[in-house]
């Protein structure tokens, strides 16, 4: 039987556009569900997706992917990866899994509104396999790490985090709800598909999955990476959505979405992504630093389909790259420090050898950074370990739900960027964060951070044992230094000195 | 960060981000073959390996399917594609990279 190319048949496959007559239009599209500022329906008839699949094909591709990469963990299952990674590892998979499997889910149902309330066939068509392959994420993610919640209940929180007030699932849960849980399904393919797809999740998904390959989990590396082959189709989903809305005159709305999108990212992704790939990866298995991957994806690959599209860079493009040399790192001093109250075991990575790696990769760092983990050290080596936890909470931004912090040192620059609205006083991390807030107060203004949520008493007793509570944090959940300190020793004998230039 | 860095997105380069697969050399040959007098950079990350060129780039079903000695269909590319730079263009015989700017 000859087969008719898709190309044939394919645009008069996927028009579901017709005209209602037993309810009014603004019924079965209202605005609130739809989005799209306001211009006709017939705006939306050109819009063209360009990566196509039909579901015949879409079915039989997806079985292969997921045959190949369900075999490659069958295949691997003996490798005894558990018993023989290095602890660091294991904390990237399970902050991983945590922080994505139940996001993934949030995003099926982003996809699904875009799938009934899209306003083009083809984003409707495009959105229905972005459904799916969503759902597939989320069940792969709560699979794949359910194998050693019998060995290390950690991995439990593959399903667990985002069902409690833990500050990190706080973080992610604000940060999605805000892109794609609560708007519209234009906004959805402009702040989902375009601004976190097409450009954030590869730094999670491929550039992390380099790391995993040399790390020899490969199991790991072939599972996010599948997943990113059905993110790189569906993400294609936002940019003839934002060309329409640029050809008809909404681009500056379009730009503001965008701009909120790759904040808000930004900031998830460098607590997420960053620590892993420049702390917890062991040294001799990391392919590039972040930055370095920051600046193949998001620089080189991202920034450019912006102006491809027609769109501006955002007006704090300058400082968010300034930010690549130190965001991270103060988050990953932040999240070592408040170890206790995430759901993984944060390797410090602080060997002399890491610390000579990252002056090498971000010039300064020791200048900086370097002389916080100077005073842990020191304390751990003289056994006063209580000085390397916390006794209260960290001020947090009441926009990304993380530490406000910056560079510390000699050049010691953290600023509060407050601002004041009906009669309570905001603080956030910077002006990105800020400006966040300013675009639609009202839709920010009734959000409690975790320390907002201590200081009403929500938290009792307001101490660290009350907060780890609160966060549903058991013992044995709490974390705790990768590598039970053994790092430090390398300093006993030997301060550091770093290396010549 | 060095200027440099920062004016990274100047570049016009297009092309598949393929996941580590078997597939990899046939697809390079292809990209190589499929786009005559361009020069075509291949980069290997390991888990992934970046495949690019100036502007355009083109792969074709057949050329895949004489690089490989068996039936190949477009939509199996999904398979290997991992991300891309650039847009893209998607039919039964061809899968397409390219930029309508240039900068």
């Amino acid at each position: 039987m000859t087969v008719m190319d898709r190309s044939e048949w394919y645009d008069i496959a996927r028009d579901t556009n017709w005209s209602p007559s037993f309810v009014r239009e603004q019924e079965m599209f209202p605005p609130q569900m739809t989005g799209g500022f306001g211009l006709a329906r017939e705006k939306w008839v050109g819009y063209d997706e360009p990566y196509k699949t039909s579901y015949p094909e879409y079915v039989r591709i997806q079985r292969e992917k997921d045959a190949a990469a369900y075999s490659v963990k069958a295949a691997l299952e003996r490798n005894k990866l558990f018993e023989t990674a290095d602890a660091g590892w294991l904390s990237i998979l399970k902050q991983h899994y945590g922080a994505i499997a139940l996001g993934e889910y949030a995003a099926m149902s982003a996809e699904a509104r875009m799938a009934r309330f899209g306003l083009a066939s083809g984003m409707r068509n495009m959105a229905t396999f972005g459904m799916m392959d969503e759902n597939r994420h989320t069940q792969l993610q709560l699979y794949f790490p359910h194998e050693h919640c019998n060995k290390d209940r950690q991995f439990d929180w593959a399903h667990k985090a985002y069902h409690t007030n833990e500050w990190a699932a706080i973080a992610a849960r604000h940060t999605f709800d805000d892109l794609f849980l609560s708007r519209d399904a234009t906004s959805i393919a402009v702040m989902l598909t375009f601004a976190f797809e097409t450009g954030f999740t590869n730094m999670q998904f491929l550039g992390l999955a380099a790391d995993a390959a040399e790390v020899g989990d490969y199991t790991f590396s072939s599972l996010i990476s599948s997943i990113q082959t059905d993110e790189s189709r569906h993400a294609q989903i936002g940019g003839p959505a934002l060309q329409i809305l640029v050809e008809s005159g909404k681009k500056e709305e379009a730009e503001k979405l965008v701009y909120i999108g790759i904040a808000r990212a930004w900031r998830l992704f460098s607590v997420l992504t960053g620590p892993a790939m420049d702390y917890y990866t062991p040294l001799s298995h990391r392919k590039q630093s972040f930055k370095e991957f920051m600046l193949e994806w998001i620089v080189g690959q991202f920034e450019r389909s912006l102006i491809e599209l027609g769109l501006d860079l955002p007006w704090y493009w300058e400082k968010m790259i300034a930010e690549f040399e130190y965001q991270h790192h103060a988050y990953h001093l932040g999240v070592w420090f408040w170890r206790p109250t995430v759901w993984w075991n944060p390797a410090a990575g602080m060997s002399p050898d890491d610390r000579d790696w990252l002056e090498e990769k971000y010039p300064g760092w020791n200048d900086t950074f370097g002389k916080c983990w100077d005073v842990i050290i020191d304390n751990v080596l003289a056994g006063r370990h209580e000085k390397t936890l916390p006794e209260t909470l960290p001020i947090v931004c009441n926009m990304s739900q993380l530490p406000i912090c910056a560079i510390p040192g000699n050049g010691w620059n953290v600023k509060d960027y407050p601002k004041e609205f009906e009669g309570r006083t905001y603080h956030f991390n910077s002006e990105i964060d800020r400006w966040i807030f300013e675009t639609d107060p009202a839709r920010y203004r009734g959000h409690m951070t975790i320390v907002d949520r201590l200081l009403a008493g929500h938290i009792q007793p307001p101490d660290l044992s009350g907060a780890l509570k609160y966060m549903n944090l058991s013992p044995g959940e709490c974390g705790d230094d990768a590598h039970k300190f053994a790092w430090a020793e390398a300093y006993r004998a030997n301060p550091y000195a770093k290396k010549a230039a | 960060m060095s200027q440099s860095a920062a004016d990274g997105y100047k570049n016009n380069r297009v092309g598949p981000v393929l996941r580590a697969s078997d597939m990899t050399e046939a697809i390079v040959d292809a990209a190589r073959e499929d786009n005559p007098g361009k020069q075509i950079r291949v980069d290997d990350k390991g888990a992934y390996v970046r495949v690019d060129t100036e502007g355009e780039l083109i792969i074709r079903r057949a050329t895949l399917e004489s690089n490989l000695g068996r039936p190949y269909t477009m939509s199996e590319f999904e398979i290997t594609l991992g991300s891309f730079a650039g847009r893209i263009e998607t039919t039964n015989e061809f899968i397409r990279f390219y930029f309508n700017k240039s900068i």
